[in-house]
């Protein structure tokens, strides 16, 4: 179980690596799909089950629709993947970044407990991420409401920034 | 903008803050801020053209990243201390990482790049916005972490104060005067904020006062360059009076209100036994005031080059609503009398 979850992680930080070095966006959105997927198996593995799936289902899903998009955006006839020498130097650079901090900040993170999502509820019918939900239902009062009109506003600003069409300067094409 | 969503966005506005305002814990507190990001990014670019376009982008990527590290510092600190309250931060490295995202997000050196380019992209209204309404929330949160080390913020103090006032020495662009005036007032506001949160307090609505009539002055004039600022005595007589004094009080000169927040800062400076600092901020805001000055002279001094139908507008009748202006600058020029009333109110 800790090697699947050194696999994981490893992988979290080879994705968050490669969308960080600044490759073509056909193969940076890629890197973003695997960090999201990847980051649900983490999930998984500290006990937050729901949570993973709701992740998956949303976050991943959009993140699918994000690389479909920019890959027909970015369409380019040669585009730069991980192999080009300036993407390449990048993902050097960051995985000795990783490296160094993990020498230096890396003292007890290695084979201990992270603490899952039940904590100190102990043995309970309750689980912690499931809960969460219906609480913010019940209990979360003005909370819920404030919720959905963020969601509500970030749909407009979206649809006002990419509004311009002739005359924005959003897209360079 | 259609209505609804100019007003959808205007309420977000309010929203955030608001919101921060209300929390007493972090993931609230955030969360605010983040309203707060999302809903002025429109605002910005309303008007479509590649420059504000690009001050969208630029002001995003800041305040993004801003929000991230603020995200991670305070569940690291509830990882670590099981504490998300924001009253009860203790001082370990996750404070200081608070502190350093929230410099981020309004613009404190050395981590104010973003800032004059983000100024210079927008219209003289929504730069209003950012430098008075956009800084509310962030500073209420730097208000209530009660540090006990003073070091971190008498360093993001002073390099503010320097780096506001030599930064903004070579600009002609009123905007990016604005942001490293901005810069450079919040600077002394974070150097005093560990040694009395009063004064900081009252610093920051002296300065919200300042800048509010500056801008409404640039704004009535439409003014945004130092040329465009030196034919204004032609259209509007009364301002080549009042914005020199505003400048003026933005410099910190007696006996204009401007003064009173750095009296009071160097008092207290000394009082805590730190009188070169006190010396270096004094001096620091030299060079600010020396481009007061500049547009000052400009705006009174001078006669630039002019055509003759330039000098003589037709005299009609302005539909400018200059009530709150009129409110503002007088009380950036004539508070200073207040103080003692004001010493005595701060601790409230």
């Amino acid at each position: 179980m800790s090697y699947m979850m050194y696999v994981l992680l490893f992988g979290l930080v080879l994705g968050l690596v490669a969308v960080a070095s600044n490759p073509s966006p056909y193969f940076a959105a890629l890197g973003l799909v695997v960090v999201s997927g990847v980051g649900c198996g983490v999930l998984v593995s500290s006990g937050g089950c729901f949570l993973s799936l709701i992740l998956f289902l949303i976050y991943l899903g959009g993140m699918l629709v994000v690389f479909a998009y920019s890959a027909a955006m970015a369409a380019e006839p040669y585009p730069e993947g991980w192999g080009s020498w300036p993407a390449l130097r990048l993902m050097v650079g960051y995985v000795l970044g990783v490296g160094v901090a993990w020498v230096f900040l890396g003292e007890g993170w290695y084979e201990e407990d992270w603490g899952g999502f039940d904590g100190l509820v102990g043995v309970s019918v309750l689980r912690g991420d499931m809960v969460g939900v219906s609480v913010m239902y019940s209990s979360g009062g003005w909370l819920l409401v404030a919720g959905g009109w963020v969601l509500l506003l970030t749909l407009f600003v979206v649809l006002e920034l990419t509004r311009g069409l002739a005359r924005g300067a959003l897209r360079a094409v | 903008m259609a209505p609804p969503i100019y007003s959808a966005l205007i309420i977000s506005l309010g929203l955030g803050t608001t919101m921060t305002f209300a929390s007493t814990h972090w993931y609230l507190a955030w969360m605010g801020i983040e309203i707060n990001t999302l809903a002025i990014i429109p605002l910005m670019s309303q008007n479509h053209i590649p420059r504000a376009t690009e001050a969208s982008t630029k002001y995003f990527f800041a305040q993004a990243t801003a929000s991230a590290t603020l995200l991670f510092a305070s569940i690291s600190n509830a990882f670590l201390t099981g504490e998300w309250d924001i009253l009860q931060t203790p001082n370990t490295l996750t404070s200081s990482l608070i502190t350093l995202a929230l410099a981020m997000k309004i613009g404190l050196a050395p981590l104010h790049s973003w800032m004059p380019e983000v100024m210079q992209g927008l219209s003289l209204l929504n730069g209003l916005i950012l430098s008075t309404w956009q800084k509310l929330a962030p500073l209420y949160l730097i208000y209530q972490i009660q540090p006990t080390n003073s070091n971190i913020f008498i360093i993001l103090g002073l390099l503010s104060i320097i780096v506001g006032g030599w930064g903004g020495f070579n600009q002609v662009q009123l905007r990016k005067i604005l942001a490293y005036s901005s810069i450079a007032h919040l600077g002394w506001m974070i150097l005093i904020i560990s040694f009395s949160p009063p004064l900081a307090l009252l610093t920051i609505l002296i300065y919200l006062l300042m800048t509010f009539s500056l801008f409404s002055s640039f704004m009535l004039t439409r003014a945004t360059h130092i040329n465009s600022l030196a034919t204004t005595w032609a259209k509007i007589p009364i301002l080549t009076m009042s914005t020199p004094l505003i400048l003026l009080s933005l410099g910190g000169l007696p006996p204009l209100t401007g003064f009173m927040p750095k009296w009071l800062i160097l008092q207290e400076l000394t009082k805590q036994d730190l009188a070169p600092i006190a010396t270096l901020a004094a001096l620091s805001s030299l060079f600010s005031l020396y481009f007061y000055l500049r547009l000052s002279y400009a705006m009174t001094l001078t006669m630039p080059p002019n055509n003759p139908a330039g000098t003589l507008p037709w005299r009609l009748n302005q539909q400018h609503n200059t009530t709150l202006m009129a409110l503002t600058t007088t009380s950036t020029i004539c508070l200073l009398p207040v103080t003692p009333a004001i010493t005595a109110l701060l601790p409230l």
